[in-house]
């Protein structure tokens, strides 16, 4: 299968904080990666290294093919420069837990602002894409609210469909749900479905056992900066070998 | 009352309301500019620039604006030894400028810096450039933030620009202390207060309007 994502011995430390302990990852096309793990235990910042958010100390990141961070003979990482990094990240879709929605632009504004001011797109033909892309998300009658103006699931649903108006190669997730009501919650992941089921690539961080089980291809647990253990959904909901992934999702499943 | 004389010297103090109204425009003109400039450079990654800023701020918000204004019309003739010696309203222009350049720095830093992380982060993530960022979706939602405290600024300058009359410039309140002096009549401080009224109240409006065209959204 033809690689989409390839991380090697991925190191990030925040001043004395090692947060990131060499990590080695593949992701290929139309694959569904999910990331569960402990609190602080770096699921957000490999995501955010994965989209250049934060840039990685150590080890190699590669993005179809091509270097985008190269390991030197030390080790280190060495960037592209910006320009380059910033076409890549307008390939890769990321959805927040916040939202991060821009409050002054309409839901239908919110979708065409990237493809017309990085894509330097049709206006008209954006607006069509954009207008699609709502209906997806079954948001067709919020177009011209502003995120105040919407519920925490909707703004999910629009920031999901703002990312996908650049028709992203792959999309991360970072708890798309944690920020929501337990209510909300649905809408959100029934979207997320919609796009597996269209074979979308995407990577997922989540706390939703039981979503992650259904949807993912591969589930990836990770503990202390490092990824512990790796497989299928049934390998490690059903029967984790390891200790530490036992006594995670003993903790996750006793707690609710 | 005796709306003969009135009439008379609010003609003349009018005429002084053109030139503060001038120095009110050109005032804003360069230094809302100078404040978003700076107030990027204040936040940028250069430290240099920074200290250069903070320098420039710290001094002109922390000196007197009239003793600035003093200084561009005379200090600068004394300094230079007569090479070069800005007419009145030209020492006016650049001093307050300048000064309010200095406190605008400071309001646009703090708009600029109300705007959220996730805010950039979501712009990069979809790709944008750190100049689109700023353009598209941080100055837009700085505005909003900014609007209460430029119009509290907006109405204190048309108040500072009667500091101009010790330059000799003839705008509202040199022109009534003229008339005042001459007649030994101070009817024409009247007329100048009400003519200060009517401009911090049209001032005032301006910014209600522009406060409410922007609570279209939540931020
Ligand atoms: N910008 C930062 N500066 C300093 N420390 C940071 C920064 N971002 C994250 N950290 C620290 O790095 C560690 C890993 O954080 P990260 O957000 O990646 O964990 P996580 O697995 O996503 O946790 P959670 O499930 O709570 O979201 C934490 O100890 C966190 O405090
Ligand atoms: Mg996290």
């Amino acid at each position: 299968m033809e690689e989409i994502i390839r991380v090697e011995n991925l190191h990030k430390r925040f001043g004395k904080l090692n947060v990131l302990k060499g990590i080695d990852l593949t992701v290929s096309r139309g694959e569904i990666v999910s990331v569960i793990g402990p609190s602080g235990s770096g699921k957000s910042t490999l995501l955010r290294c994965l989209n250049h958010l934060e840039a990685a100390d150590r080890g190699s990141i590669s993005f179809e093919g091509e270097f985008i961070a190269q390991a030197d003979k030390n080790g280190n990482a060495v960037y592209k420069k910006s320009k380059e990094v910033l076409a890549v990240c307008s390939r890769l879709g990321m959805v927040f837990q916040n939202f991060n929605l821009f409050p002054h632009k309409t839901a239908l504004e919110n979708l065409m602002e990237a493809p017309l001011t990085v894509k330097k797109a049709d206006k008209a033909e954006t607006e069509r894409k954009a207008m699609e892309l709502l209906a997806k998300v079954g948001l067709t009658d919020k177009k011209d609210s502003y995120p105040g103006q919407l519920s925490g699931g909707q703004q999910q649903r629009v920031a999901i469909a703002r990312a996908l108006a650049m028709e992203p190669e792959i999309m991360l997730f970072d708890e798309p749900t944690s920020a929501l009501d337990p209510e909300l919650i649905g809408e959100v992941l029934e979207v997320i479905k919609q796009l597996a089921a269209e074979s979308m690539t995407m990577v997922i961080v989540t706390h939703e056992m039981g979503f992650a089980r259904e949807i993912s291809d591969r589930v990836i647990f990770m503990d202390d900066g490092r990824i512990v253990a790796e497989g299928a959904p049934d390998d490690i909901f059903v029967n984790p070998e390891h200790p530490r992934v036992k006594a995670f999702l003993g903790k996750v499943i006793s707690r609710g | 009352m005796d709306f003969d004389y009135l009439s008379k010297i609010t003609f003349f103090i009018m005429k002084g309301t053109g030139v503060t109204l001038q120095i009110y425009v050109v005032t804003l003109v360069f230094s809302i500019p100078l404040g978003i400039i700076c107030a990027i450079g204040k936040i940028s990654r250069f430290k240099a620039l920074r200290a250069v800023i903070w320098a420039y701020t710290w001094l002109f918000r922390g000196t007197p604006l009239l003793l600035q204004l003093v200084f561009f019309y005379y200090g600068l003739t004394a300094m230079t030894g007569g090479y070069i010696q800005l007419k009145p309203l030209s020492a006016a222009f650049m001093a307050f400028s300048i000064n309010y350049g200095a406190y605008f720095t400071e309001i646009f830093r703090s708009g600029i810096q109300s705007v959220s992380k996730g805010q950039y982060e979501a712009a990069k993530a979809l790709g944008m450039s750190p100049w689109q960022t700023m353009r598209r979706v941080v100055l837009p939602q700085a505005v909003k933030v900014v609007l209460p405290p430029m119009g509290n600024e907006a109405i204190t300058l048309i108040k500072d620009t009667a500091l101009c009359s010790v330059i000799t410039v003839t705008e509202i309140l040199r022109n009534s202390q003229v008339t005042v002096a001459r007649d030994a009549r101070v009817d024409s401080f009247l007329v100048a207060a009400a003519i200060y009224l009517c401009l911090t109240f049209a001032i005032m409006q301006v910014f209600r309007v522009l406060e409410k065209r922007f609570a279209y959204y939540k931020s």
